[in-house]
Parts: C-alpha cells; sequence; structure tokens
C-alpha cells in the first residue's frame, strides 16, 4: 500500500478527486487566486519566492526567477504556456494532474499569468482525447464561474486559456519545440539563448512552466511560502510526484517529498528493490541514467541525482529486472533516441544513431574494445555540440552504464551476454575507412 | 541579422548609457580570440566576428539574409560564462562578452561534426578513376550510356580523348579500376573492358569524336605509328592539320602490334581501329626509319611545319652477364617481333627457357614461349606485390604454365661447350626502401641455385634507341636516356620538334602514350596557331592538375561484377586464340549499370568538400554498417530547373528557409524525425507540384550539390519593353540581383549565364511588344523561345503615350 501521507497534489486513493469546480471550490480552491488579485503582482511573485519553488519540468530552474525575468520585461504582451505534455508516454504525472484536479491546474496558471502580467495562455497536452475533455470541460467551468475571461473576482485581471494538443513524440515536451508548434512551425527544437522568457511565443516573452510546477502555486499562495519550505529539503522545497514502473509493466505515481531517496520513493510504490529482483534503477525516464543497487540512498533532489550521473528529467523511476543486460538496455536506450531526436542538429541526428549503432555491435558481439573509447569520445562530442537539452542528456543512459555496468560491456567484448538475454541484431560493425 | 531585440538601446545591460558611434548607432566592446573589438546592438557574434576580419569560422547553415537555425553546428564557439559551446551564427554580442573560436575542443567538435555529415552522405565529389585515367576519360558518362545500350555513342565519348577504345579495351592495365570507388562497396567494375565492348560494337562503323575542321593547310610529320603517335596524328587530324606518319616497321601499331601476342589483341582488329586514323586523311609511309633514311631536317626541308616524335622505346635492357651474346640470350622484343612477323622462332617444345623481369613484356615473352610449347620459368628479383604487371597477368602465366619464382637474380650463365645449359641463381630479399620508395632486393649471401635451361629471355625493360638522334639533330636527351622536352608542351629543345610517348617517359603504358600523344596533340595545335608556348605549357599543367577530392564511402547494394568470360586454360595450349571471350549486350549493360556515378557538378563549390579538407577529414569510422544505417534516396528530376537529389541534403535548411522567408512559396519543409529527418517538399512531391516560382533561390544558397540548376536551352527572358514605365519594382523583389538599374536610367537586364544587354533608350521604342506576363509552353518543343512572340502581341504604342 502507497504511503500517502505527503500528498498534497495528488488525490489520497479512496478520496474522490475535485474534478469539478464546485468541488474544488469545496476543498478550498480559488481561495489563493482570489486573495492574489488583491495583492500586487510583485507581492505574489515574492511569496513564490520565499517558497524556493523549483521547477518540476526536469531542469529544476528556481520557478520565481524564470518569472522574475518576463515579469520585468517592458513587453506589454507577455505568454505563459502550461506544459502538460508527459514527454516520456510512460509518465502519469501530467495525465493524473490534469484529471485528478484540473481546477488546481487553472489557478496555478491563473496565478501565474497575474505574477508576470500575461493575459493569454497555453494549456498544451499530448493528444488524449479522454483528458481533453476534461479539461475542456473544466476551462468552460471556470469560464461559467467567472474565473477565466474579463475582471476576475472583481479585479482588472484578463486572463484566458487555450488548449493545444499536440503528439509529437519525444520532443513535442521540450520547451522551444512545444512553442514552434504552437507558432505552427515544425517541430524542431530551437537555439537558446534567446530563451523564451524574452523571445518565444509570438516572439514576445513567454514562459513556459511545467503542470507540476504550477499546481504548487495555489498551496504558495494559500498558505504562504515558509509554510510551503517546511516540506522538503534546503535545496528543493515541497514534493515531487514520481511514476514507478516495477519492470513488469506495472506503473505506479506516488507523491514523495523533495529529498526522499530512491528507496524511500520505491517503497511508496510498495516496491521492495533488492539484489534479488532488480539489477538497478533507472531515474529520469528515457533519458535519464541507471544506478546500480547501490545508489539506492541517493536523495532525489536535482543535484545528487545528477551528480551521479542520472537525472530528475520525466521523473520515472524504473526497476530494471534482475535478467536485465545493461548493454541491450543502453542499446535500446540510444535505438529510441536516435528515432525521437528532432534532426535538426548534427550531433543529436547522426551521432546518436552511430552511439546506437555501435552499441548494437557490442550486443552483437561483433563489437570491438575501440568501441567503448569511441562512446566515451562520443559521450562529450554529443553534449558539447547539441543544440537542445534533448542531446546534452540523450549520453546519460551510456554515461552511467559505462560507469556503474562496465562488467556488462566487457563481457560482452569477450563474447559472452552476462545474463544471457541478447540476441544479435547486427551482421557489420562500423568500420573506418580511408576516404581522402 | 534576424534576430529580433528590443529597441531599448537607450542604456546597457549594466544600466550606463551605450557608448555610440559616429552615426549614432550604440556599440559595445567584446573580445574575440583576444583581440577587442566593437560591436553594435544586434550583431552576432559572428558577424561581429566577420566584420572584424575573423573570417575564418566556418559554417554551413548559415546565410546572412536567414534567420539563422545553428543546425550544422560548425560555428561553435566558446564563450567567456557559458556551459558549453554556443554558435555564433544565433548567440548576441553582449557588452563584455570574451569569445574563443579556435581551441581543441572546437576543432574536436567541428571535425566530428563532418565527419557525422559525412558517414551519411550517400554522394561523391569527382569520379577517382577518371581522374585516375591519364586521358581522362568520361567514365560514368559512357558507363551510363552502355548501360542505356547507346554504345555508339559511348565509343564516340571515349573517342573524345582516345582514338583506341577497343585496343585499349584489351591491353590498358586499368589504372581507373584500381581506384573505382564501387571496389569500396563490392568489387571494382570493369571500366577498361567496358569501352572495348562499345567499340567493337560499331567498329565496322567507328564514330568520329567531333566534326573534323575544315583544312589549316599545316603539315605535321609523325615519327613513329605506335599508339603515341597515331593518337597525336588523329587528334591534329580533327584539328584540320595534314599529318603524316613515318614508321620503321612494315605495318602501323608499334608496340601495340608487334610487342603485343595476338592472344591479348588480334592483328585484324588494330587494323580496323587503326581505319579510324587513316579515314580523316592521315597518310603513312613504312619501312622508313628515322637516322638511316632521314633526318629532322629532311622533314622541315619535305615541308612540314612541326615533327612529332613518337619512337617508343624498342632496346631492350641487357642481362650484364657473362657470355650474353650467346645466340641462347635471346632479345625479348625480337622475339615477339618474330612471332608476329612469322619468321623462324629460336624457341619450340624442345626448349626449356628462362624469362626474366616482372612486366608486361615478361608474361608475354613468357606466355608466347608456352604457346609454342616450351618448358618455361619466370623468374622475378622482388615480390609478386612489386611486379608492375597486373595480378591478372601474373596469375594467368602461372595457370597456363609457368614455373614462377620470385626473389631470385640471375647471377651466373652456365655453359657447356657454347650451348647454355643452365642459369645460376641468387635468392633475394627486399631490403630498406631507395629514394624512389621501391625497397630494393639485396642477395642472401651462399644461396646460390641453378635453373636448367638452353634460352634465356631477358624482360627487363626497354629504353630508346639514342642513336637515331645524333645531337647534329638539335635534340636533347635526358641522364634516363629518354628525349628531353618541357614536361607540358612536350616542345624538345629544338623549335617545332616535339617528342612524346615512350621516347619521352621512358618504358610506360599503352595509356600514358595515348594521353601524351593527346596532348602534344593539342600542344602542336597551339604551336601552329602561333602561340606562346610557355603560355601553353601552363595551360596544360594546369589541366592537368590532380584536383583535391573528398570522397565518401558509398552505401549502394552489393551487385556482383560480371565477370568477363575467358577462353579455359586447357583451350590455350599450343594456339594464339584470344583468351578475352567477350561480353554479350546484356552482360555490358548489367556491368556497366553498377557504376555509382560518382560524379557531383557542385565540386569546388561544395562547402562540406571544402571545410572536409580544411579539417584533414581522412577517415571515416562509420563504414560498412547495415542498410539501416544509411539512406538511399531517389533524385527527384521532374522540374525543368531544379533538380533535387537528396543523398547530398546535410539538412542545413537554408533552402526551406529562403523559400519560406525571402522568395514565399514555402516549397520546402524538413519532414520525418530522429535519423530519417531529412529536408523535402511536402509528401516529396515534385517541385512542380509545389508553388514553386523557378527563382532558384533555393539552388543559390544549397551549400552542397543537393540541389541543382539544370542546364537550360533559354538564355534570357523577354520584356514588354514598350510597357516598362520604370518603376524599379522588379529590381526591387528579384531575390538574385539578376535586374539591376544602370546610374543614366536604362533598364539593363542580365540573363543567368553572365552575357548582359543594355538597351539605349532610343532602341526602348522600337523594342518588341512582348507581353512579361506569358505562359511559358509546358513541353519545349511546343514552341521555339527566343524570336517568335509567345502570347498575342499588343498593339504597338509608344513609350510615353
Amino acid at each position: 500500500m502507497p504511503d500517502t501521507a505527503a500528498y498534497r497534489l495528488l488525490s489520497k486513493p479512496g478520496e474522490p478527486a475535485p474534478v469539478s469546480v464546485d468541488a474544488y471550490q469545496r476543498q478550498g480552491g480559488y481561495v489563493a487566486l482570489r486573495q492574489a488579485v488583491t495583492l500586487t503582482p510583485g507581492k505574489v511573485l515574492d511569496e513564490i519566492r520565499t517558497a524556493n519553488l523549483r521547477g518540476r519540468g526536469g531542469a529544476g530552474v528556481l520557478t520565481a526567477e524564470k518569472m522574475d525575468l518576463v515579469a520585468r520585461s517592458a513587453e506589454a504582451e507577455k505568454y505563459l504556456i502550461c506544459n502538460a505534455y508527459d514527454a516520456d508516454a510512460r509518465s502519469l504525472i501530467s495525465r493524473t494532474i490534469l484529471a485528478q484536479r484540473p481546477h488546481a491546474v487553472i489557478e496555478g496558471m491563473a496565478l501565474a499569468a497575474y505574477a508576470i502580467g500575461a493575459s493569454e495562455a497555453f494549456l498544451y497536452l499530448r493528444g488524449d482525447k479522454a483528458l481533453a475533455e476534461i479539461v475542456t470541460t473544466a476551462l468552460q467551468e471556470a469560464r461559467d464561474a467567472g474565473i477565466l475571461g474579463r475582471g476576475i473576482f472583481g479585479s482588472s485581471f484578463v486572463f484566458s486559456i487555450t488548449l493545444a494538443g499536440a503528439e509529437m513524440g519525444f520532443m513535442g515536451g521540450e520547451e522551444s519545440t512545444l512553442i514552434q508548434i504552437l507558432k505552427g512551425r515544425p517541430a524542431k527544437a530551437q537555439q537558446r539563448p534567446p530563451y523564451p522568457t524574452e523571445y518565444g511565443f509570438a516572439d514576445k516573452p513567454t514562459i513556459v512552466q511545467n503542470v507540476e510546477t504550477l499546481v504548487n502555486l495555489p498551496l504558495i499562495v494559500a498558505r504562504g511560502g515558509d509554510a510551503f519550505r517546511k516540506q522538503g529539503t534546503a535545496l528543493t522545497a515541497g514534493t515531487k510526484l514520481f511514476t514507478v514502473l516495477d519492470g513488469n509493466g506495472g506503473a505506479t505515481l506516488v507523491e514523495v517529498p523533495c529529498g526522499a531517496t530512491i528507496a524511500e520513493a520505491l517503497r511508496a510504490a510498495g516496491l521492495q528493490v533488492n539484489e534479488s529482483n532488480a539489477r538497478g534503477v533507472a531515474v529520469g525516464g528515457m533519458e535519464g541514467g541507471v544506478l546500480p543497487l547501490a545508489q539506492l540512498s541517493t536523495p532525489l533532489d536535482f543535484e545528487p541525482v545528477e551528480d551521479a550521473g542520472a537525472i530528475i528529467g520525466s521523473g520515472i523511476l524504473e526497476v530494471l529486472p534482475r535478467n536485465t543486460c545493461l548493454v541491450h538496455w543502453t542499446m535500446e536506450r540510444m535505438r529510441f533516441l536516435a528515432r525521437e531526436s528532432c534532426g535538426k542538429c548534427v550531433p543529436c541526428r547522426v551521432g546518436v544513431k552511430r552511439m546506437a549503432g555501435t552499441l548494437e555491435g557490442i550486443e552483437s558481439g561483433v563489437g570491438a574494445q575501440g568501441d567503448l573509447v569511441l562512446l566515451e569520445e562520443f559521450s562529450h562530442y554529443v553534449p558539447d555540440g547539441s543544440l537542445c537539452g534533448f542531446g546534452v542528456n540523450a549520453v546519460r543512459p551510456v554515461v552511467t552504464a559505462m560507469k556503474y555496468f562496465a562488467d556488462d560491456f566487457n563481457a560482452h567484448l569477450n563474447g559472452a551476454c552476462p545474463t544471457g538475454t541478447c540476441l544479435p541484431v547486427r551482421a557489420h560493425r562500423y568500420a573506418t575507412k580511408h576516404v581522402l | 541579422m534576424a534576430i529580433t531585440t528590443r529597441n531599448d538601446m537607450a542604456t546597457a545591460p549594466n544600466g550606463q548609457p551605450y557608448e555610440r558611434n559616429e552615426v549614432g548607432q550604440p556599440s559595445f566592446e567584446v573580445e574575440i580570440d583576444g583581440h577587442k573589438m566593437r560591436a553594435y546592438e544586434g550583431q552576432t557574434v559572428l558577424s561581429v566576428a566577420v566584420d572584424n576580419g575573423i573570417l575564418d569560422i566556418p559554417n554551413l547553415c548559415n546565410d546572412e539574409k536567414l534567420e539563422p537555425t545553428s543546425a550544422c553546428r560548425m560555428c561553435l564557439v566558446e564563450i567567456e560564462g557559458a556551459e558549453r559551446p554556443l554558435p555564433s551564427c544565433n548567440t548576441p554580442a553582449v557588452p563584455g562578452m570574451v569569445v574563443r573560436t579556435k581551441s581543441d575542443r572546437l576543432k574536436g567538435i567541428r571535425r566530428t561534426n563532418l565527419e557525422m555529415i559525412l558517414s551519411d552522405h550517400n554522394a561523391y565529389c569527382q569520379p577517382p578513376c577518371q581522374v585516375g585515367c591519364p586521358t581522362h576519360i568520361d567514365i560514368p558518362g559512357y558507363l551510363e550510356l552502355i548501360a542505356k545500350g547507346q554504345n555508339r555513342e559511348a565509343a564516340r565519348l571515349v573517342k573524345e580523348v582516345l582514338p583506341f577504345p577497343y585496343i585499349l579495351g584489351l591491353t590498358c592495365p586499368a589504372p581507373c579500376q584500381e581506384v573505382c570507388r564501387r571496389g569500396l562497396v563490392e568489387e571494382e567494375i570493369a571500366i577498361c573492358r567496358m569501352h572495348g565492348f562499345a567499340a567493337e560494337q560499331c567498329m565496322d562503323d567507328p564514330p568520329v569524336p567531333y566534326v573534323q575542321e575544315a583544312p589549316t593547310g599545316k603539315r605535321v610529320a609523325i615519327v613513329g605509328a605506335g599508339p603515341t603517335g597515331l593518337t597525336c596524328a588523329y587528334y591534329l587530324a580533327l584539328q584540320g592539320h595534314y599529318c603524316k606518319v613515318f614508321e620503321m616497321q612494315p605495318q602501323a601499331g608499334g608496340m601495340l602490334r608487334y610487342g603485343i601476342p595476338e592472344y591479348r589483341l588480334q592483328k585484324d582488329m588494330i587494323d580496323k581501329e587503326f581505319n579510324g586514323v587513316w579515314k580523316l586523311g592521315v597518310d603513312a609511309q613504312y619501312n622508313v626509319k628515322l637516322g638511316e633514311d632521314f633526318t629532322i631536317d629532311d622533314l622541315f626541308k619535305e615541308g612540314f611545319d612541326a615533327v612529332f616524335l613518337a619512337i617508343g622505346a624498342w632496346t631492350s635492357n641487357e642481362l650484364g652477364l657473362d657470355g650474353q651474346d650467346n645466340p641462347g640470350v635471346v632479345n625479348a622484343i625480337s622475339f615477339l617481333i618474330e612471332k608476329t612477323e612469322g619468321r623462324e622462332q629460336p624457341v619450340d617444345d624442345t626448349k626449356e627457357v628462362v624469362v626474366l623481369g616482372g612486366g608486361f613484356t615478361t608474361f608475354d615473352c613468357t606466355r608466347t614461349s608456352l604457346r609454342l610449347g616450351a618448358k618455361v620459368h619466370t623468374v622475378y628479383r622482388r615480390g609478386r606485390k612489386e611486379m608492375s604487371a597486373t595480378f591478372e597477368e601474373v596469375e594467368d602465366g602461372e595457370n597456363e604454365g609457368t614455373d614462377l619464382q620470385l626473389f631470385a637474380s640471375a647471377s651466373r650463365i652456365i655453359f657447356e661447350g657454347d650451348k647454355i645449359t643452365g642459369l645460376e641463381f641468387q635468392r633475394m630479399q627486399l631490403g630498406e626502401p631507395d629514394s624512389s620508395g621501391r625497397r630494393r632486393p639485396v642477395p642472401v649471401p651462399g644461396s646460390e641455385y641453378v635453373v636448367p635451361c638452353d634460352t634465356i629471355i631477358p624482360a627487363y625493360g626497354q629504353k630508346p634507341d639514342k642513336a637515331v638522334l645524333p645531337p647534329e639533330s638539335g635534340v636533347n636527351w635526358t641522364k634516363r636516356q629518354t628525349i628531353e622536352t618541357d614536361p607540358f608542351n612536350f616542345m624538345t629543345a629544338r623549335d617545332g620538334v616535339f617528342a612524346g610517348g615512350d621516347c619521352q617517359i621512358g618504358a610506360a603504358t599503352i595509356i600514358e602514350g595515348v594521353a601524351q600523344g593527346k596532348l602534344a596533340s593539342r600542344a602542336i595545335d597551339a604551336y601552329l596557331r602561333g602561340d606562346d608556348m610557355k603560355a601553353v605549357s601552363r595551360r596544360i599543367e594546369s589541366q592537368e592538375r590532380k584536383p583535391d577530392l573528398f570522397d565518401i564511402v558509398p552505401y549502394k547494394p552489393v551487385e556482383p561484377k560480371v565477370k568477363m568470360p575467358m577462353l579455359p586454360y586447357e583451350d590455350r595450349k599450343r594456339n594464339f586464340r584470344l583468351i578475352e571471350m567477350g561480353y554479350t549486350q546484356e552482360q555490358a549493360e548489367r556491368e556497366a549499370a553498377r557504376c555509382l556515378q560518382c560524379a557531383c557538378p557542385a565540386v569546388g563549390q561544395c562547402d562540406l568538400q571544402k571545410y572536409s579538407i580544411e579539417y584533414n577529414l581522412e577517415d571515416n569510422r562509420f563504414h560498412d554498417g547495415e542498410p539501416e544505417d544509411y539512406h538511399d534516396y531517389e533524385y527527384d528530376l521532374s522540374h525543368s530547373f531544379i533538380l533535387r537529389d537528396p543523398n547530398k541534403c546535410i539538412n542545413c535548411t537554408q533552402c526551406v528557409r529562403v523559400c519560406h522567408d525571402v522568395i514565399g512559396p514555402n516549397c520546402y519543409g524538413m519532414f520525418g524525425h530522429g535519423f530519417d529527418t531529412i529536408v523535402s517538399t511536402p509528401f516529396n512531391a515534385s517541385l512542380f507540384s509545389t508553388d514553386c516560382v523557378s527563382c532558384g533561390a533555393c539552388v543559390q544558397v544549397c551549400p552542397t550539390g543537393s540541389l541543382m540548376m539544370a542546364e537550360r536551352e533559354l538564355v534570357r527572358y523577354d520584356f514588354a519593353l514598350d510597357r516598362c514605365i520604370f518603376c524599379g519594382d522588379c529590381v526591387e523583389v528579384c531575390p538574385h540581383g539578376a535586374l539591376g538599374e544602370t546610374p543614366n536610367f536604362e533598364l539593363s537586364f542580365y540573363n543567368r549565364f553572365g552575357r548582359d544587354i543594355n538597351i539605349p533608350m532610343d532602341d526602348l521604342a522600337r523594342a518588341p511588344s512582348f507581353l512579361v506576363r506569358q505562359r511559358v509552353p509546358r513541353k519545349k518543343e511546343d514552341e521555339p523561345l527566343g524570336s517568335n512572340p509567345l502570347v498575342r502581341p499588343l498593339p504597338a504604342r509608344r513609350i510615353r503615350e
């Protein structure tokens, strides 16, 4: 049974989710917004700053700082985009939040928009019909209740939300790509700088916030930043959602305080992970790294996870079963990423493909010691050369697997799969040829 | 510069007012590569660098009139304070920025980028076969023609640079095939045999490469009717000069006829192919020898304007051992001549022969002796790799029955009375490479052994006969015993006397001789027209310079080589039947179709090629993978003006941006994702089906040869000049500056190929009355373009009516 003591964003199992506007308001919804419109935007922003809220989209940027950049901009036109896309399709975070409490998202968006001075926002999600219907209903309820539109709660605040859906694979969740999609341009990442905070949607300052970040704002504004900070660590306040995949097809969404260890998060999902049933845990989704069981005490916070080689990323904790060969796992990750890259910049489009091909060679028993040197070289080249965060993080599966599971690679190079599960996927390894 | 920046130029980010230049543009200081320079608000790092003379930041996807995209990652620079390198094309300069454009890390990233692009660049610069061929035949061209069944046209194309495609098809050592890029896929193409096949199909009615010029009245004497001499005569005759060939042997052909045995090349086919020369009006006189029957002075006295010496190399190098004058020691060349002439042979089935050497002549003597029934030993000082004969030649010799011995050098002839009974050899091993790079063999002491024999044929190579040109002829000899000429215009020390072929380079291959004959014909033609010979030398030198090529290994499906059907070894005994049985039409078409057509029209203008050479990308680590590691796209040649080859596309999206942002029709986009991303038209439709206006802007920005202009017939657009009001709108909107205003307010218009026309005001009044918005017929043959009005002419009006 999951431990639900920390739940603030998720509804506890058994409790009815406040899907309708009435239910939400009965649970204290829209109090924060009602209160905020009586304050200056600067005060709202100060509260968020006090709360020490960090973006849940994966990079962990201080939300208040990012909002401040847009708020200070002299441009009259500003935009807010709520990213509820779930780039890693296995993640349950956005869809669960939207399905359980869509009005919390609407309120969070309204608060953020009020703080930065935006009056238009996009709610951007994957093309999921059922979810879109829930959100459409919620938006209509909010409009009918006077929560969206002109003169919100008697103030002069004007705010509207446009629902946008896309099915653009992994890259559809990348910040600059989703702006391109909203602009009606090809879904390709854009170079930053210039950042969306100065040059985003309609070439105006735009803030892109993850749905999980925004859904925290009503809590912060209603109870105050100091109260919010009581949960979590000094580094990161509040709670964080994780999708825990048990490795056998089961997925559980859990909410743990920031800074809880991996093992605690797994326990919250009801999993007891040890040597007898797992080889490691992949942290961070498709671009995340794999950590051995010895690292299960790593706190789930941005910096410690990154120090270990993984990322918070899509917030996925995936238990790798006992019979996982890490060469195979890494190869599958790189094959996936080579397919999902937007294909714009050379290091990511071709570099990731060549890493995948080299790993295929190792898996198929045609690898050579030089392949590891090549992978090492490319684990610097691809992040250094790539255009967006996709390329920067794409090498994490390789880097962490080679760091923590070097034996698997050596076993393959010596002609045997450590778990006996790998099948050859290619007959030819890459060969060097003189071409000039 | 296309980055939008806010119009708040009043203060710099640090709150201080900007420093402004004399026209009020706010500026600030940045540091690039240790140099302090002024940058202006809104500039990118790249444009600051370019403005200040740092021109070596590479980039493949940037163009100043387009919004930067930063896809190629070539222009990355290191900016102090930034975590990772940033693209200079897209990064705005800010006050106090410190930038480094060169470092080992950047070089590594740029180099690997190029390697990545090229590892999926299914295209080629220039055909290495054509570069490798001394005569530079358009090999992809004629192979394509053969594959289409157009043998006669193929033979014509070859004859533009090589008059004897059939003969060379059988005898050329084929340097082209050694470098054939198909060999990187599986096996090289039978390039050489292919032009032989094409010429054979039209042997009775051979094509002439181009129309013969009218007679010029100039007369050229050519000494030697070998491949070099006849090639020179052929091209000079085509230029309209009268040529007469003087030959010491009773028949034409030189070494082709007398040196190459019947089983490699049949004499009647030589005669047939030489008919092409005589048909052009070339005369010949046989059985006359330079130095005995006539001299160079005699030729000039007879009224010749120029002399070309192609006397070949007919003196065999000597054995250099005691007793070499014994009749048992046979001169290799004489041996072959006597066989050709049908005279008595020193070799028959009672003899045991030792042939010495490792070249073509060695194996010609070996295999001729074998066919005459003798027991043959072929002995060479070095190893198989060092032999100048081709691998096939050596293999055939062994299979026909010779006893091949390597690393052995003849040291002593053993006599019994005055009869040779054997030859003593000493074992050799390869020593250090000498100055020419060849490893010299050194003897192994005490390794002597004897091969029993009664006939010895030393075939160590040949030299020209120095005696025919004494010093008073005015022609000098080099230390290597060859005729001294200018290396490119082939003129000897004596004005009007040229020399080429074996007598100028030393005994070499037929194709090198032909190449010299062809170049010498150009030089002689220029000489006869009175050109400065120094300039001619420079011109030929620049034509013959080896280009910088950059090629990558192709991905193409494996297509096995069509093997030449050969006469079985058992059928070769005691006869001189041609051993190559020839291709059938179907086989030839199949073999020719294997050509990868390694010819890119963008060579020399391609940025990818330029940077790859600059970054010295000699190796690529990602070849020979699985088919899914590479792309093999279809060409789109359906548009009349713009040809698309997506295999050469590097996804820089310059065409996408120029079409969308500058021109407007938005024909291109980036499609697919991941590794399969490619720039194409929607649904990969023909450009005809898009809103393409055929402006060609996409071709102009394409950094590689992915988008190319088709060759066009149209050289000029017609204007309704009588309707022009000189508004200049056309000048404003033309994306290429193809239209321009002239200072004196005349209308000027340029065509794409550089011819420009200015129409004076007076002529404008008489201008033809064509409509400018005319519908050009889809099929060119529907109506001739140019002089005829394409649409209803308007009634004639004066300009200012």
